[in-house]
């Protein structure tokens, strides 16, 4: 009898777990002459350990196990390396968490690369160096296998991603359950003085949770908006493939080690910034900051390359007669998201780096004693991370627009500004980072222009509530699951985008900065702008890619579950913000009244948690399960839904020609593809 | 077919391009020591890299792409694309330089680290040769004469190796020995304490900055040896893009050059 690999997977887990947690209380033992049952390095070789043998059991010595393999063996020979030459100098060996801190850097980075050899993603472009021609197309497996080994077929990687990104999410949402619990109820509850993991005591691991919330999220996001440029760009462009199908298995691939730097920072000890990892507190937190900077380095690679896939795809690939003003409202809002991730993304790098570079050779960049500028990193940080809120929701709001004609049955209102309106949001929410920074004491003659640049950013994005509205106006409105979906998510966002221009006004702002309101607000623009629209596309193309569509009445359960809790969530934390609750704090004063509340808040986000179990249970059971669905479900005019579902592997047997416009729904014999007549110019 | 007379026009073309860079060169160095204008050291700047992006780096030929109407599958339209997707890359590294530059300039201001200025001008020298010698390379190889494109790809590789080598044990002192006696010859005054990455943010500014310039620099002599090796195999015949591709990376590492070697040895005062 076969086992079954699922279960076979978690035994490995378990055992591998296990034998990674005794090595490394063995070891660490050896090392320090103690026994540390709850510290950093039996968990972090417990951490590394089950999770290659978890792969291992799923799907063999292949793919992404012999890739996270890899990243461990890389992972202590660098470490071991750095430790060999420390000695050699005489310099301390090792350090509380077994290695020193810059033997961990360096492991973690010779861990990172060394995936990529194992998970076989660099063999081709080792082959031209050595001048030898590989092929582009080659088969991939059979069913679920292909998912978990290096393809190149654009769809195959869009579902990677997306389901990276759904693992993500869960993990995400997990910590902030966990610190949600903790934050029902004035005083310390369970994260106490005297709790200790992971070399850390129960408030640490709050602050360490909270800030890995945020930037998993963030990574979640980045994966997921890459998983709908990946399936749908090409798709609805005519395009056989990405313009460079190896880079793009590339930029997905460095997302799983990056992961695993991300989780290793949990167990190293944490760290205590927030997502931000100011200097100078981020100058002395423990290793795992470094390990965190890493983790997002690689992560910000990923987001690069993906980036640049999509703008040369978008450029190069289009099919015939889709000239610019014909290309779909998504393509528009992926590429003005590309252009973002290529360029700023390197400046989140470079603070990060040279706050790694600061703490490694104590160089001065953000030290004041040596003559540096902590505000200088704030600059470098925001400079991505503010234009970085529009790569999370331009995809989504894309999304929006894409599928809103097909369920109002009638054209897009002003195609043109809503195409542009894209490209405008990108290039005024370039000039804008510094709002993050008001009360920060940066040159005061800078608050007013940003105040105003930030202001403007409103315009554009206004532009496209005008063309949601008047579109829905007086259309044949359909409400299935997705179209719930984008409807919410027009609301949501709304709510995040009024809550957006009083933090812009400097006034305001110094009251505001730091507390739930912040919070809430930025919870409303993802939810709205990624979080709704995500589920939308996941409910809309589900069909397109497995033939079957997911379970409609389940689907509404999620979607009347989630809005409201997370409406509720999000005005509760606005409400309590303005009365004066800070931001990123483990436990505020019962004398401020906010216990009711807080309680009110965590039990939404536990409504949330439990309706998106539901989502993911339907999604998974729907693939084997659900009702079959291989014509065009929606009655779209977009290309993808007039082939049969799902795609074959570089998409159209027959090339099409553009002949119209996009969106025309409703209007009588407007048409806008077309198939070459008898397979003329057949691909194959 | 390129008759005779074009090959040579292209080849002659490298020669004076070469010449206005080193004229500028010098000026710029000229301007530093004696009346140091910011200003005038900007455009000199800003000419040279416009130069070696328009005659090195022939960034025009985006624009000569065969159009999407092309077979997608063939070399010539992929060849359009990969040169779209490496300058699309450069543009994307050029955000990290572009940012080092705004590290530098926010904690230095109009001041800067206090470095052997002939020494400064003898490396930059040595990699402004060297993008003579790659695109001289590469001219050869579009001309048909493999044995050239050798030999001067050769060339450059020598002089890449030399820069990077001077950068990391003369400049950064990892051999103190060398280090001092190189200085010495460039007449280095006595008793200057070099810098450390630790010594203020004068040294972090400028080992952060020669250290990712370095990177690169690393980083484009392997593509370097990889296009010399297979070149020496009979590669490159018909399909020439990855030649192109590791000129243009070339010239890009001596564009930033162009920007941070005013940045570090010219403007302002010496601290
Ligand atoms: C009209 C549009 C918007 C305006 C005027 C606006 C304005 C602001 C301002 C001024 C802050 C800083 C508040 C403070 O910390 O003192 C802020 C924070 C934030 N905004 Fe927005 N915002 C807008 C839209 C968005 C969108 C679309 C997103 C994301 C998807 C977003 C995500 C965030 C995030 C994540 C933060 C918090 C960052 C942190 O400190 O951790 N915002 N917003
Ligand atoms: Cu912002």
């Amino acid at each position: 009898m076969k086992h079954n690999p699922l279960r076979n997977a978690f035994v490995f887990l378990l055992a591998f777990g296990a034998v990674g947690y005794g090595a490394g209380l063995g070891i660490d033992r050896f090392v320090t002459g103690d026994f540390h049952f709850s510290g950093a390095v039996a968990a972090a070789f417990a951490l590394l350990f089950s999770v290659a043998a978890f792969f291992f059991g799923l799907y063999g010595y292949r793919g992404v196990t012999r890739g996270l393999t890899f990243q461990v063996v890389g992972m202590f020979a660098g470490a071991l390396f750095v430790t060999l030459i420390r000695t050699l100098m005489g310099l301390k060996a090792f350090d509380a968490f077994l290695f020193s801190e810059p033997a961990w850097v360096f492991g973690g980075l010779v861990g990172a690369i060394a995936f990529l050899f194992g998970v076989g993603v660099v063999s081709d472009w080792m082959k031209w160096a050595r001048g030898i021609d590989t092929p582009e197309h080659h088969e991939d497996e059979p069913g679920w296998r292909k998912f978990f080994g290096v393809s190149l077929d654009h769809k195959v990687i869009g579902i990677q991603y997306t389901v990276t990104a759904l693992f993500l999410i869960s993990v995400g949402g997990l910590f902030a359950l966990i610190f949600r619990t903790e934050l029902a109820e004035s005083q310390l509850q369970f994260l106490t003085e005297n709790l200790r993991l992971f070399d850390q005591s129960g408030p640490q691991l709050y602050n360490t949770l909270m800030s890995l919330h945020g930037m998993i999220m963030i990574v979640s996001i980045l994966l997921g908006i890459a998983g709908i440029m990946n399936y749908a760009v090409p798709m609805l462009i005519g395009a056989r493939d990405m313009a460079f199908p190896r880079l793009n298995a590339f930029a997905y691939w460095l997302s799983v080690p990056a992961i695993m730097l991300l989780l290793m920072s949990l167990v190293l000890g944490g760290f205590d910034t927030g997502w931000t990892g100011y200097p100078p507190l981020s100058a002395r937190a423990p290793v795992g900051m470094q390990m965190f900077f890493l983790g997002v380095f690689v992560a910000g690679w990923s987001s690069i390359l993906g980036g640049l896939n999509v703008i040369a795809t978008t450029l190069r690939m289009r099919a015939k007669g889709m000239s610019p003003f014909r290309l779909p409202i998504l393509v528009w809002s992926a590429l003005a998201a590309s252009i973002i991730q290529l360029t700023a993304t390197q400046l989140i790098g470079l603070s990060f780096q040279l706050v790694m570079f600061q703490r490694l050779f104590d160089m001065g960049f953000f030290d004041p004693a040596k003559g540096g500028n902590p505000v200088l990193f704030q600059h470098l940080f925001w400079f991505y991370s503010h234009p970085v809120v529009y790569v999370f929701v331009l995809p989504g709001l894309g999304v929006i627009s894409e599928l809103l004609p097909v369920f109002a049955r009638k054209p897009l209102f002003g195609y043109r500004w809503v195409a542009l309106s894209s490209l405008g949001i990108a290039t005024v929410g370039s000039i804008v980072w510094a709002h993050h920074m008001f009360a920060s004491g940066m040159n005061e003659y800078l608050r007013v222009p940003f105040m105003y640049s930030t202001m403007l950013v409103a315009v554009p994005t206004g532009v496209k509530f005008f063309s949601w509205v008047a579109t829905l106006w007086g259309g044949k409105i359909e409400t299935p699951t997705p179209m719930l979906f984008v409807l919410g998510s027009i609301v949501v966002f709304l709510f995040g985008g009024v809550t957006g221009p009083p933090n812009a006004m400097v006034a305001l702002n110094l009251h505001l900065h730091d507390t739930y309101w912040v919070v809430g607000h930025f919870h409303d623009t993802i939810f709205g702008g990624f979080v709704f629209p995500f589920f939308a596309a996941l409910y809309y193309w589900f069909p397109k890619a497995t033939g079957r569509r997911m379970n409609e009445f389940w689907g509404k359960v999620h979607f009347w579950l989630m809005t409201p809790s997370f409406l509720v969530l999000t005005f509760g934390m606005m409400f309590i913000g303005l009365r004066g609750m800070r931001r990123r704090i483990v436990d505020y004063d019962p004398a401020q009244g906010f216990d009711h509340a807080q309680l009110i808040l965590t039990i939404c986000a536990f409504l949330i948690a439990i309706s998106i179990l539901i989502f993911l249970i339907n999604f998974f059971r729907s693939i084997k399960h659900g009702e079959v669905a291989t014509g065009n479900v929606w009655k779209s005019r977009s290309p993808e839904w007039q082939v049969p579902s799902p795609m074959p592997a570089h998409n159209y047997d027959v090339p099409f020609e553009v002949v119209g416009e996009p969106y025309d729904y409703g209007l009588a014999g407007s048409k806008y593809i077309e198939f070459a007549a008898d397979g003329a110019g057949k691909k194959h | 077919m390129i008759n005779k007379q074009e090959k040579t026009n292209l080849l002659s073309q490298g020669v004076f391009i070469f010449v206005c860079l080193a004229v500028l060169t010098l000026l710029e160095f000229l301007v530093a020591v004696t009346f140091n204008s910011l200003v005038v050291l900007v455009v000199v700047a800003l000419v040279k890299a416009g130069l070696v992006l328009y005659y090195y780096m022939h960034m025009s030929k985006l624009n000569e792409n065969p159009d999407a109407a092309t077979d997608h599958e063939s070399y010539a339209f992929k060849t359009g694309t990969n040169r779209a997707g490496l300058w699309l890359f450069l543009l994307s590294d050029a955000f990290v330089f572009g940012g080092l530059m705004a590290m530098r300039l926010n904690l230095l201001g109009l001041t800067r680290p206090d470095l052997n200025q002939n020494l400064g001008l003898f490396v930059t020298v040595v990699l402004l040769v060297s993008s003579f010698f790659m695109n001289r390379g590469e001219t050869h190889l579009h001309n048909g004469n493999r044995a050239g494109f050798l030999k001067n790809t050769m060339i450059t590789f020598i002089l890449g190796l030399a820069f990077l080598l001077g950068v990391v044990m003369i400049e950064w002192h990892a051999i103190p020995s060398v280090a001092e006696a190189v200085l010495h010859l460039f007449g280095e005054p006595a008793g200057r304490t070099p810098l450390k990455p630790s010594s203020g943010v004068a040294g972090a500014a400028f080992f952060m900055m020669t250290g990712m310039h370095a990177f690169h620099v690393l980083t484009g002599l392997i593509f370097l040896a990889v296009i010399w090796v297979n070149g020496k195999r009979g590669l490159y015949d018909e399909k020439q893009y990855p030649v192109e591709a590791a000129a243009v990376y070339w010239h890009f590492i001596d564009v930033v050059w162009i920007f941070f070697y005013p940045a570090l040895y010219l403007i302002g005062t010496a601290i």
